[in-house]
């Protein structure tokens, strides 16, 4: 019985339980949007400090500089490159540094909680509303196996299959659905285009396409303590084998193991590439590009199920209860709504760059529809995060980052045809047991 | 020195101690004494050993080529030719360019669909085709190696310049009269000349190299695989990604002792020779 309070509901309650409250509970706070979002907080009346990443910092500063222009305190907001971010937020923790309110990567959430880094948000007004209305299948990465709720959502995406339509009319080709008819169509296609399948395969990125490419075929990577169960799943084996087949035999570019997005996007562009798995708002880069095949990519519905991925707002260490619920003031307009309970500050992010919110209502709002370009099929994407996406809830396990640091090594070394995909599976599972172990290089 | 002992002697001490420690990652306090503990998880890991391999073979390379590459320069922008004065201000441009941003140049540079070597290639007709430099195991490393090369090579030419410009024009007038050879008056007038320059520059050459992270890490992440994970990749991951800080501590310990080592026998390599 890991909470207990009597202010925000959550009561004693293990995640299962807390989660089909949660659904319970989505109309009324869909019914009242003014009591979930919270008003201006006129008891605090310092200044709040809040770190970010370095995307669109005018954008940031704008969007909060309007909530502190609605009456609300003022914020000093830090922005920090990307690259990078997370020691330097490290850094600044260990130091002592008081920040209110900080990005963080998913995967760091459980583990910024247990180092006394970040506060859970159990019992803050409306809290248990914001978790409800979200889709079910993300609540997973916000609410841990306890019932604590750990972040709030600042954007959110799922792994998708971009393709170009042409390419595909032109070779009498169906829009592939699973593992096989990709490389299948990738075969076909590579008579024309050499290399027709991009994705991002850095290092850093190869532990996302584990997870996307395993959902994919319907395989479950992690049971719920954090158990590497898809070693014990034969499906696994031919998931590493198409993966090594598709660099092996060029049909992916030799270079991806290095390429940036922003290159492949402007792959799929020039026409060089056919298919390109990434986050869904990469269409918008590969449209902005205006390359002569642009105009011809799509976005594929998902298999049975993707990768949802999303990182997230945390709540470090605030002086006093006041300066706590202001910051939580802040919170829920970032990752929520505003007191209006439109999604303002996601809206934004979605006219900028196709970023998603964790929320049903965000799909169906006029607004945010208006701020999608016409080549984006909202209906779908709200689909694929409601019903066929999954966000591995062991990605915020306090081991993670561990084991997540070693993906990249090993699904290189499958790909240069330095192991077997056999070999693959165990190093990976070894790598778990690693992690859950402690201290590995 | 108090300064000094703040700046240099605190740091060091602390993450000797560190290594000692399972320390926490809130870094709250030291954590529970492990003794060697640490030391022995590095030492029977394969991944430190292999990363021991990549660093040397990084370091030897980088080494050697850059005091090479800015002797070189250095002794030809030492020549008088017209348009001497803007090459000497264009070699302070690598060497005023941040690690990071070398690494992210070079990264485009070498590019295996759209980089300019391969376009520089193709031109000499050197190759055929594009090569994926960065993402190749057999091409990642070296070519890490030229891109680090490139901005220390500089600051090597710099520093040797310096030292060429302070060498008095008599002594090449008198070797050139008694008929000394150019390969003749390198090897006795310049290079024993250049010598104390020379120390300095190695040794903070094998310092850089040991040390180098930015560019690897900017071009290649330590990939593929772990073809160019260097220790300080390996330190970067313990001390940022794993939050092992007490392990990473004793891998920058060991790094340390390593740049350490290496530039003493740098230095005493030298003064043998001079002693002999």
């Amino acid at each position: 019985m890991k909470t207990t309070n009597t202010t925000g509901g959550i009561g004693s309650l293990n995640r299962r339980s807390f989660l089909k409250a949660s659904g319970a509970s989505a109309l009324a706070a869909t019914i009242v949007p003014g009591l979930m979002t919270g008003t201006a907080n006129a008891a605090y009346s310092g200044t709040l400090d809040m770190l970010a990443w370095d995307f669109q910092p005018d954008t940031i500063k704008s969007l909060v500089g309007e909530w502190t222009a609605a009456g609300n305190p003022a914020v000093n907001v830090a922005v920090i490159p990307n690259l990078g971010y997370t020691p330097a937020l490290q850094t600044r923790l260990r130091g002592g540094d008081k920040i209110d309110l900080y990005y963080n990567f998913a995967y760091n959430s459980q583990k910024f909680i247990n180092e006394g880094w970040a506060k859970t948000l159990n019992g803050l007004p409306g809290v248990n509303d914001m978790i409800a209305d979200m889709f079910e299948s993300a609540r997973g990465r916000h609410v841990n196996a306890a019932g604590d709720i750990i972040s709030a959502p600042y954007f959110s995406a799922v792994h998708m299959l971009h393709y170009n339509e042409k390419y595909l009319a032109d070779a009498g080709l169906a829009v592939p659905t699973n593992l096989k008819e990709i490389y299948d169509a990738s075969k076909a296609l590579s008579t024309t285009t050499p290399a027709p399948y991009v994705a991002y395969w850095v290092k850093e990125f190869c532990e996302e396409y584990l997870h996307t490419y395993l959902l994919n075929e319907g395989i479950t990577a992690f049971d719920t303590a954090g158990q590497p169960v898809f070693a014990d799943d034969p499906k696994t084996v031919g998931v590493f084998e198409w993966w090594q087949t598709m660099y092996q035999e060029g049909l992916a570019p030799k270079s991806l193991l290095t390429d940036d997005p922003g290159k492949l996007s402007n792959e799929m562009a020039q026409g060089n590439a056919a298919f390109y798995v990434l986050h869904h708002y990469f269409l918008t880069s590969i449209r902005s590009l205006e390359g002569p095949q642009s105009a011809n990519v799509r976005t594929a519905p998902a298999g049975p199920t993707t990768l949802q991925i999303g990182e997230v707002l945390q709540m470090g260490q605030s002086d006093s209860e006041d300066e706590r619920a202001a910051a939580w003031d802040l919170m829920k307009y970032y990752g929520w709504k505003n007191t209006d309970g439109k999604f303002k500050v996601f809206n934004q992010w979605a006219k900028a760059a196709g970023l998603a919110a964790p929320y049903a209502g965000f799909f169906t709002d006029p607004e945010v529809i208006a701020s999608f370009p016409d080549y984006y099929d909202l209906a779908m994407l709200s689909d694929t995060f409601a019903t066929k996406s999954n966000v591995v809830p062991a990605r915020t396990l306090p081991w993670y980052p561990d084991f997540q640091a070693k993906v990249g090594d090993i699904v290189h070394a499958l790909l240069l045809g330095q192991a077997t995909p056999g070999k693959t599976v165990e190093d990976l599972t070894a790598a778990v047991k690693g992690a859950h172990g402690g201290r590995t290089l | 020195m108090m300064l000094l002992a703040v700046l240099l002697a605190v740091p060091t001490v602390l993450t000797a101690v560190y290594s000692l420690h399972d320390v926490p990652a809130s870094g709250s306090s030291f954590g529970p004494f492990v003794g060697i503990e640490n030391y022995t998880i590095i030492f029977s890991s394969p991944v430190f050993w292999r990363s021991v391999q990549v660093t040397l073979t990084f370091s030897i390379g980088f080494v050697v080529l850059s005091t090479l590459i800015g002797l070189a320069m250095a002794m030809l922008l030492n020549q008088r030719f017209i348009g001497r004065g803007l090459a000497r201000a264009l070699l302070i441009i690598p060497w005023a360019t941040p690690w990071l941003v070398i690494g992210i140049l070079w990264k485009w540079f070498a590019d295996g669909s759209v980089g300019g070597l391969n376009a520089v290639l193709l031109m000499l007709g050197l190759s055929d085709t594009y090569h994926p430099f960065l993402s190749d195991p057999n091409t990642a490393l070296p070519i890490t190696v030229i891109a680090a090369v490139w901005r220390q090579a500089s600051f090597a030419g710099i520093l040797l310049l310096a030292g060429l410009q302070s060498l008095p024009e008599e002594l090449y007038e008198a070797a050139q009269l008694d008929g000394a050879n150019w390969w003749q008056r390198f090897t006795n007038i310049t290079l024993p000349w250049l010598k104390p320059v020379l120390i300095t520059v190695t040794v903070f050459n094998v310092i850089y190299a040991f040390l180098q992270f930015d560019v690897v890490f900017a071009m290649t992440q330590g990939g593929p695989g772990d073809t160019t994970q260097v220790l300080s990749v390996l330190i970067y991951r313990q001390l940022f990604v794993n939050t092992n800080i007490g392990l990473g501590s004793a891998l920058a310990v060991i790094l340390g002792v390593v740049a350490l080592v290496g530039g003493l026998m740098i230095v005493k390599m030298f003064y043998r020779r001079e002693a002999l």
